[in-house]
């Protein structure tokens, strides 16, 4: 994927925004489609979001509803995956990444990169859009 | 009109869908509850009256990175948990909200109440939980 010179910038601060409801259709579903369109984009991480980008012990996304099992909750830290195979850079905010533990910074996914604060805001300039979803 | 049936527990689900892990919080809690013997009423305000509105359908809209796969709709997963525990789970949606929003087509499986039964309901369960606020 060639990247564009001048890329969007997406920026997620709110996560977890429903998982029986959500499931395959969360933030990052229409993040990962604009990244396709738009022949690469950068995604930022801030607040809990975060926590999409930070490697845990494997895990099934699932729930036991009665006789159901619901084997189709959002998986964001998949989708992040996904998203820097198929080309998105991801940001991740230092700051709000140190708020969740001393030993996260250690455990971020491969290929995402950090942002000290206020450093993406003083690129902004440098995107051809900035949207907050 | 059938009295409301007493029961162990009242979920009033008063939190909105697609904000927070609210609403799988509730049918989580609803399962440990049902699982454990328990009877069980939901009572449903606000946008959370859409979680069993007959026009969900199903399932989800497909997924078109995903084509094949199912996934049903919170309608569906409710109906289920009802019809996997008959007679212990109850669900009740605020008819003011869901005719307020348009969501006042339900599916089958739940009752719709004025808003003023509230008190009774919340009378009838020996305790009431409530999730987030309207």
């Amino acid at each position: 994927m060639t990247t564009p010179q001048n890329p969007a910038l997406v920026l997620v601060d709110r996560a977890y925004r429903g998982s029986v409801e959500t499931q395959f259709a969360d933030v990052l579903y229409i993040i990962r489609e604009l990244n396709r369109q738009t022949g690469g984009l950068h995604l930022a991480l801030r607040g809990h979001a975060v926590t999409y980008a930070v490697a845990a012990p494997e895990y099934e996304p699932s729930v036991h509803l009665g006789s159901r099992t619901l084997d189709t909750l959002p998986d964001p830290r998949r989708s992040v995956r996904t998203m820097l195979d198929e080309g998105a850079t991801v940001w991740v905010e230092e700051a709000d990444l140190q708020r969740i533990g001393p030993k996260a910074a250690s455990r971020l996914l491969p290929g995402t990169r950090t942002a000290a604060p206020g450093e993406l805001a003083l690129r902004w300039f440098s995107y051809s859009q900035v949207w907050f979803m | 009109m059938a009295p409301v049936p007493r029961t162990d527990v009242l979920l009033a689900v008063f939190g909105g869908p697609h904000r927070t892990d609210l609403v799988s919080t509730t049918f989580r809690l609803a399962h440990a509850l049902l699982d454990r013997g328990a009877t069980l009423q939901v009572w449903t305000c606000g946008d959370a009256t859409g979680l069993t509105r007959r026009s969900l359908g199903d399932s989800k809209p497909r997924n078109v990175v995903d084509w094949t796969r199912d996934h049903p709709s919170t309608a569906a997963v409710a109906r289920g948990l009802i019809a996997d525990h008959p007679g212990r789970l109850h669900w009740y949606v605020c008819r003011f909200c869901s005719d307020e929003r348009g969501m006042g087509d339900q599916i089958p499986e739940v009752r719709r109440r004025p808003p003023f039964t509230f008190h009774e309901h919340t009378q009838a369960a020996g305790k009431a939980l409530t999730l987030g606020v309207c």
